[in-house]
């Protein structure tokens, strides 16, 4: 008859199942992102008939500011038009890079 | 001898794991602040990537050449008689004029995003009432009805009614009744899209009638599109011509680390880093000495010694490694990155729904690896070193 002490599992072992665990669920995730992925091509197509037929430059991620708003038809000077000395101020002008022509 | 050594690894990675769970408290609070650090980067390089696939899927599509007039540096409307000064020119399929401008709403404090055109003209016209969530685009003769986005109807709150009023420049009232909405699907798009008629828009903006904000030009050959802009430009000095090319381009680099919020990303993790790197590389404790010492009177070898610490920091780091790649994963696909929405988004009234994927490739994890992983093992070689060359009799005679 085994100790207590005998039949707790070796740190490695602990440690593969834990490892194990942690893949599981990236597993999961994987299942779900390809289960995802089929709604987003739905979708995509209905993004591509809204670009062709309206015209679209740009993804409506922020509305605050007309240059981040529309990057892709401003010009890198457009934060700093509104005024003399004007500074940008914008939050989402630190997410977004001047656009390069 | 495979066996052996297998086996031997497997007794040393067990030591390792133990000497971490002796100093759990330690080891557990460097393995958070690591998972955290990959979490932040991981998160920046997901959303960025997931906008930045997005914009390059979907911009596929949009004009060959885009037209608009510059005065003293900012967009103005000019005539439509430009149209016809671009029929001479070879190549040229077809020009569609456009109205696009930006309303702002006083009582919502939200920017709307106004589109009139004759959606009739453009490709893929006839299939725009099947990308809606409901209803149908206005037709050229019908006055007053619009297309809005699923923030704005949001926004409006009207209730069970179709109709709302926006402002003309001189205050009066214009009416408009809604006749299709956008769905909440192609957000990401349409947001803060309203899309009526070109003498809607030009009415409510009181532009004259001869007069447009864009011109959407297609060519007949698109290996011909830069040629053809060139074209115009000569002909038409005013006009700002933008290419399809152009506009793609930007998407692939407006987003990346060099932008404010993506260096305080990796600024973050650099201190972090250089913090770790500090605390491994400053010395090692008595106890740590004394533990060394005896495991050399026990007959361990340096490279024993050397692979114990190889074990615990290929541990941390990799746990950490899938910790903060899988959370991050999280945050961007099922939580719509809400951390970095405040900066995304910054004081836009109306916000997207984000349904953002990244697709994670190999590439992309060895990037997250090579900022963090990497230096991490790095900085923990010489402390190693340093570690398993302490003399035994130092430590325990001390």
């Amino acid at each position: 008859m085994k100790s207590i002490s005998q039949m707790t599992m070796r740190p490695v072992l602990v440690f593969a199942v834990l490892l194990g665990l942690l893949l599981l669920i990236d597993g999961a995730l994987l299942v779900d992102g390809i289960s995802r992925r089929k709604v987003e091509a739905i979708t995509l197509a209905r993004l591509e008939v809204l670009t062709g037929a309206l015209g679209l430059t740009d993804l409506a991620v922020s509305t605050e500011a007309r240059y981040t708003r529309h990057p892709a038809v401003s010009d890198p000077i457009a934060p700093f038009m509104d005024h003399p000395g004007a500074i940008e101020h914008f939050p989402t002008g630190a997410f977004w890079l001047p656009p390069s022509r | 001898m495979a066996q052996y050594n297998i086996e031997k690894q497997l007794n040393i990675l067990d030591y390792a794991l133990s000497s971490l769970w002796r100093r759990r408290l330690k080891s557990l609070s460097v393995l958070l602040v690591f998972a955290a650090v990959i979490f932040l980067l991981a998160s920046f390089q997901m959303v960025t990537q997931a906008l930045s696939d997005k914009a390059g899927q979907v911009l596929v599509h949009t004009p060959e050449i885009t037209l608009q007039k510059m005065s003293a540096g900012r967009q103005e409307a000019f005539p439509l008689a430009y149209k016809e000064q671009l029929a001479g020119i070879f190549g040229v399929r077809r020009v569609v004029p456009r109205i696009w401008g930006y309303y702002f709403d006083e009582v919502r404090l939200a920017n709307y995003t106004v589109i009139g055109m004759d959606t009739a003209e453009m490709p893929e016209g006839d299939r725009l009432d099947s990308a809606l969530a409901g209803g149908r685009m206005p037709r050229l003769e019908e006055a007053g009805r619009v297309v809005i986005g699923h923030s704005i109807k949001k926004g409006l709150d009207l209730g069970g009614r179709s109709t709302f009023s926006l402002f003309r420049p001189d205050l009066s009232l214009k009416p408009f009744e809604i006749s299709g909405e956008f769905s909440q699907h192609t957000d990401i798009l349409t947001n803060d899209l309203m899309v009526m008629t070109l003498a809607d828009a030009r009415d409510l903006f009181a532009i004259p009638a001869d007069q447009v904000t864009d011109l959407c030009v297609y060519v007949a050959n698109p290996k011909e599109i830069d040629t053809i802009a060139r074209k115009i430009s000569d002909a038409l000095p005013a006009v700002r011509v933008l290419t399809r090319p152009q506009i793609q381009k930007t998407y692939q680099v407006v987003f990346g680390w060099r932008s404010g919020f993506g260096s305080i990303c990796l600024l973050a993790a650099l201190a972090a880093f250089v913090i770790l790197a500090w605390d491994k590389a400053s010395g090692l404790s008595p106890e740590e000495r004394r533990e060394i010492a005896i495991l050399k009177v026990l007959g361990w070898e340096t490279r024993d010694i050397l692979a114990v610490r190889f074990w615990e920091s290929v541990i941390v780091s990799g746990l950490a490694c899938i910790l903060g790649i899988t959370a991050a994963y999280i945050h961007v696909v099922y939580f719509s990155a809400a951390l970095f929405r405040p900066v995304l988004m910054g004081w836009s009234v109306l916000r997207p729904e984000l349904h953002l994927l990244p697709s994670m490739a190999a590439g992309d994890i060895l990037l997250i690896l090579a900022f963090t992983v990497i230096p991490y093992l790095a900085a923990t070689v010489i402390p190693a070193w340093r570690s398993a060359t302490v003399p035994a009799d130092s430590a325990l005679g001390g």
